[in-house]
């Protein structure tokens, strides 16, 4: 791809995580040309970057990858990564988008994946995709499993050494390489550009992510996972183990005071899931949830909840007030006990936050989809057709539309996949 | 036994077989030493390589399978991974692109049949052994080819409700002819019965009335209500159902209920069977509401209590003004509503039905529900009192916490119990004239007893499987432990079952709002478009095939087989005149190897699962000495 290209398809996919990986496969089992593109480095969304998944506890790689795989040697889709969405406008059937590729300097067509500049890099950043929890360098492949392997430099960190292009055998790494705007002209589209998480900093009563020990639901993914930065459960202060770990439940969720009156939906199965997954890795540990209600909804969640219970897994009804730094690198926890002990505190070792979901981007001046008071693209028919936006010819997938755990964001890609193929045929084409 | 000589001749045994260990970041690697495992493979008979990768799925590992076969340097494939049930396609899709034939390949499953079961050496022996077998099958497998149908353009819809009206449509705009069968004389199932629905406040009769608008006036779907599936055979692609329709019979159906959408069709006037030629079929069969037992709550001892369905039906009934509901000429001026009721129940504190069974899973639709309603009720009559037992508020969806925290606005009071310490219903004895008292433990006020009078009590009751007993037996369907229809996987194949051509829409396979029924709807009939679309499928060859030469004609096989019509006797020309053979139809062979175990002369054996293959795995479990242990 080059400057200026226009390039043509039946479908485009804005997003490439689990929900926009869905929604291509199934177009393009149908034989619809479908082009997928991402901002990240990779495709495979937040999935990819989970440790195990709740119900089944599968692990996330393993599901996550498979999907990943087969979008991207599908005959029928091609992904761009690294790509910002300019403008997207929608007119008679038609949709047309400028995306911006931004500078990975380092030649896509060119590198091999042989990370060869990685281990030459002289300079340790912190690792985004492990949490901050370990380092990686200036130049590198951003995970094990990602798709495309082609390594990216960061420019904010490089100092310009030289030796990764010195060492590339292939002659792929270019410091002058420049961003540049291509065209993408499809039937129809689907939105699926997914979550992110409100920030530990976002809330003074839980510490403004000054109390040392507290991490928040994503760092917990990563020292769970079983290629994660410690290979083990360990406290970041100090490497302790921790004996005593809490989850603090709607850490920015149903919360008013931080603008999030809505429930985020997955956080209290991930931080159950979480809990049994410590349980397992720290056998002798005391793990709690404080909780404002446990929304264990779906199919095979509430027996999960209830088998948490029963490996002794606590369970605290009761918004925690206040988190604060208490000795020796323990946290303080202080919450209204129900039982009419009255306001109480207690000490961890180790805090989890779960965070409040917020929407991953906003269409505003890039798109004229709606969106709702909660931020989250608008549906229009949300009972009988959940995934038809404002706009003609562009639906919506997976969490882009509201908080939504994985199981119902795939289904959901399914059924927009669905819509967008009747429109492609009812467009004649 | 079969005197391997007479079989069909194996090509020679590969001496090319490379074999990939996977570590599964951790999954495998935690328990099985990979590297052992590898080191021992290197030395099995016919091996050229032994790799391993942290993630043989993820792109570099698949990266390393290409290599290998591109440079000649393997010829077949072994993956030692997870269950073949997760990544077979991935691994035959990888070795398709490296332009192999993508049957050269085994797969040892050292996941779920080693790490996750055992641990430390034994692990590491079992999977050895394990990788053992599978090279030594690898060895003698050939290039197969799939087997190509004819797949019809046409699928079938079972369930006029809301998923199976959503499926009918979407199916029919993508250009497929639909049939949609529904046993009763209306469209719009359960939803039926409701009036305005959670959480938006939109009339239900009003999204019944477009899906089925889009149904009816839909010249590629055929609607027979009324209506039921008796037969089914065939195979994907190629299914045919037997369906019978009957004479309606009025008190069967609860018309009262109101919304429904009559359907003025052109169904016989006498009962008619006929049979419906469809490639795939679209299970969207429903649900249906818990009806508590007998002195549940003091459900049928006391007419004041009454289950959510009934209340939403009463109350959408109601033509009182003023500011107290009033329900069939009483005034309710105050009423508790109850959580959780037939759902979530819990071994050893809940009682199990007759048949020892309980509902273990949240019906996830009531609490959104029953907020929606206590709201109605406290926006028109804002002196009825409510008072909202509960255990969690699962007001989990967009648009759903706002009716929690408008009940909240709408004074209704909120009370909450634990599992083991379920609130009572009772007669009312203090005197006054309300009919009930309901009693609590209140977890929000440290536990203290609550005593509240009222006049109505309105028990939450969740959704139950339907029943389809006639549809599991006759199709084979798995059902879950929950009694809804299962899925193959919840992630990787959502909407698919264990029987290929045949997908679940809506509650037939859990609680689901409408939202959520339309969207499985929606997903289960993008997967059939995508099966049927192109006119044709593949399907695995791993089938029985006669050996004509060893055939005698005996017709045990026949008798033996499993599958109705997957082995015919033929009368075939040979040198000694007509005589009668056995012969396989590939499409309806489920490969399971009946007809092999009773053929006299060994004339049938299972491509891809040769005798031979089984002897060469077995070989290779005990032969101890080849393995450095």
């Amino acid at each position: 791809m080059t400057d200026g290209q226009t390039i043509t398809c039946d479908a485009l996919v804005v997003g490439g995580g689990i929900a926009g990986l869905q929604s291509a496969l199934d177009l393009a089992d149908q034989d619809f040309s479908v082009v997928i593109i991402e901002k990240d480095l990779s495709i495979g969304g937040k999935m990819i970057r989970l440790s195990k998944v709740f119900p089944t506890l599968d692990c996330s790689s393993c599901i996550t990858t498979p999907k990943m795989a087969s979008a991207a040697h599908h005959k029928n889709i091609t992904i761009y990564t690294w790509c910002d969405l300019k403008e997207l406008t929608s007119n008679k059937g038609s949709v047309r988008a400028r995306v911006t590729q931004k500078p990975r300097y380092v030649d896509q067509d060119k590198c091999i994946g042989c990370r060869k500049c990685e281990y030459s890099c002289p300079v340790y950043v912190p690792d985004p995709e492990q949490g901050g929890f370990c380092a990686t360098k200036a130049i590198r492949i951003p995970f094990s499993n990602a798709i495309p392997q082609t390594a990216a430099l960061d420019p904010e960190s490089c100092m310009l050494c030289g030796k990764c292009e010195k060492i590339c055998p292939t002659g792929a790494v270019d410091y002058f390489q420049k961003p540049f705007d291509f065209t993408i002209e499809a039937t129809t589209t689907i939105l699926s550009t997914g979550f992110e998480m409100t920030t530990i900093e976002g809330k003074p009563q839980y510490g403004d992510g000054k109390v040392p020990n507290v991490v928040t639901a994503l760092q917990m993914e990563r020292l769970l996972a079983p290629h994660g930065p410690y290979n083990r459960v360990l406290r970041p202060s100090d490497g302790m183990e921790p004996d005593s770990i809490a989850f603090v439940q709607c850490a920015g969720s149903r919360d008013k005071s931080m603008g999030i009156p809505y429930c985020s939906r997955f956080c209290c199965m991930y931080a159950i899931k979480q809990a049994m997954l410590l349980s397992g890795a720290l056998p002798l540990a005391d793990i709690y949830i404080y909780y404002m209600d446990i929304r264990a909804f779906g199919k095979g969640y509430e027996q999960f909840y209830q088998t948490a219970k029963a490996m002794g897994i606590g369970f605290i009804k009761g918004k925690v007030g206040r988190i604060e730094e208490a000795e020796n690198g323990s946290v303080a926890v202080r919450f209204e006990a129900q039982d009419g002990t009255g306001v109480t505190t207690e000490n961890h070792d180790l805090v989890v936050l779960s965070l409040g979901v917020l929407p991953d981007w906003s269409p505003e001046g890039i798109c004229s989809v709606s969106t709702a008071e909660d931020h989250f693209i608008q549906t229009v028919q949300p009972s009988i057709g959940p995934t038809l936006t404002s706009r003609q010819g562009i639906f919506v997938a997976g969490a882009a539309s509201g908080p939504k755990d994985i199981v119902d964001s795939i289904s959901e890609a399914g059924a927009a996949a669905m819509e967008a193929s009747n429109y492609i045929i009812a467009q004649g084409k | 036994m079969t005197d391997p000589k007479k079989m069909k001749k194996n090509k020679e045994k590969s001496e090319k077989i490379g074999v990939y260990i996977c570590y599964c970041g951790g999954n495998i690697s935690d328990h099985v030493d990979v590297e052992k495992v590898r080191e021992a493979a290197e030395k099995f008979p016919g091996v050229a390589v032994a790799r391993t990768n942290s993630f043989m799925c993820s792109d570099p590992g698949q990266e390393l399978i290409i290599e290998d076969l591109k440079n000649g340097v393997v010829d077949r494939v072994v993956v030692a991974s997870c269950a073949p049930s997760l990544h077979e396609n991935t691994f035959r899709s990888a070795i398709t692109r490296a332009g192999a034939n993508p049957y050269i390949y085994d797969h040892a499953n050292i996941r779920e049949q080693v790490s996750w079961v055992l641990h430390g050496d034994k692990a590491t022996y079992k999977a050895e052994k394990l990788v053992a077998a599978a090279t030594g099958k690898a060895g003698l497998l050939e290039p197969l080819d799939p087997i190509r149908v004819n797949a019809r353009k046409h699928a079938t819809v079972i369930g006029g409700g809301i998923a199976g009206l959503k499926a009918a449509r979407v199916l029919a705009d993508r250009g497929l002819e639909v049939v949609l069968i529904e046993k009763t004389p209306f469209l719009g199932g359960n939803a039926a019965g409701l009036d305005t629905v959670a959480p938006l406040g939109e009339q239900c009769s009003a999204l019944i009335a477009e899906l089925a608008k889009g149904v009816l006036e839909h010249t590629a779907i055929t609607v027979l209500t009324r209506s039921e599936v008796v037969g089914f055979n065939g195979y994907v692609g190629n299914y045919n159902l037997q369906v019978k329709t009957t004479l309606s019979s009025s008190s069967a159906f609860d018309k009262a209920a109101g919304h429904v959408v009559p359907f003025e069709g052109d169904n016989a006037d006498t009962p008619t069977e006929q049979n419906v030629k469809t490639g795939a079929v679209v299970l969207a069969t429903g649900f249906r509401s818990y009806q508590p037992k007998t002195g549940e709550y003091g459900f049928d001892d006391h007419r004041e209590v009454l289950t959510l369905p009934e209340f939403i039906k009463q109350l959408s009934e109601v033509n009182c003004s003023g500011d107290i509901l009033e329900l069939n000429g009483r005034k309710i001026r105050a009423m508790a509503v109850i959580h959780c009721v037939g759902s979530r129940q819990i071994p050893g504190i809940h009682e199990e039905d007759e048949n020892g069974y309980l509902n273990e899973y949240c019906s996830r639709t009531c609490c959104s529900s029953i907020l929606h309603a206590a709201n109605t009720v406290k926006e028109q009559f804002p002196k009825t009192n409510i008072y909202d037992l509960y255990r969690d508020i699962r007001t989990y969806g967009r648009g759903q916490e706002e009716l929690y925290d408008r009940a909240a606005r709408n004074r209704v009071v909120f009370l909450r119990f634990e599992a083991g310490n379920s609130p009572t219903v009772s007669a009312n004895d203090d005197g006054s004239d309300y009919a009930l008292k309901v009693t609590i433990e209140d977890g929000l006020t440290f536990s203290e007893e609550i005593e509240v009078p009222v006049d109505l009590v309105v028990l939450a009751t969740g959704m139950e499987a339907g029943d389809v007993s006639d549809l599991v037996s006759m199709m084979k369907l798995p059902v879950g432990t929950d009694k809804f229809l299962q899925e193959v996987h919840p992630k990787l194949a959502p909407v698919e079952m264990s029987v290929s051509g045949i997908f679940l829409a809506g509650t037939a396979q859990a609680p689901m709002n409408i939202s959520e029924a339309c969207n499985g709807a929606a997903a289960a009939a993008v997967k059939t478009a995508s099966l049927l679309s192109k006119g044709y499928l593949e399907l695995d060859p791993y089938v029985a095939a006669v050996d004509q030469d060893l055939c005698r004609g005996t017709g045990a096989c026949v008798d033996a087989c499993l599958a109705d019509g997957a082995l015919e006797m033929i009368d075939a020309e040979t040198e000694n005149g007509t005589e009668k053979k056995a012969r396989v139809v590939p499409a309806l062979c489920l490969g399971c190897g009946a007809c092999v175990a009773v053929c006299p002369t060994g004339a049938i054996d299972l491509k891809g699962w040769s005798l031979k293959q089984y002897e060469a795995m077995v070989d290779m479990i005990v032969a101890d000495e080849l393995i450095d242990i």
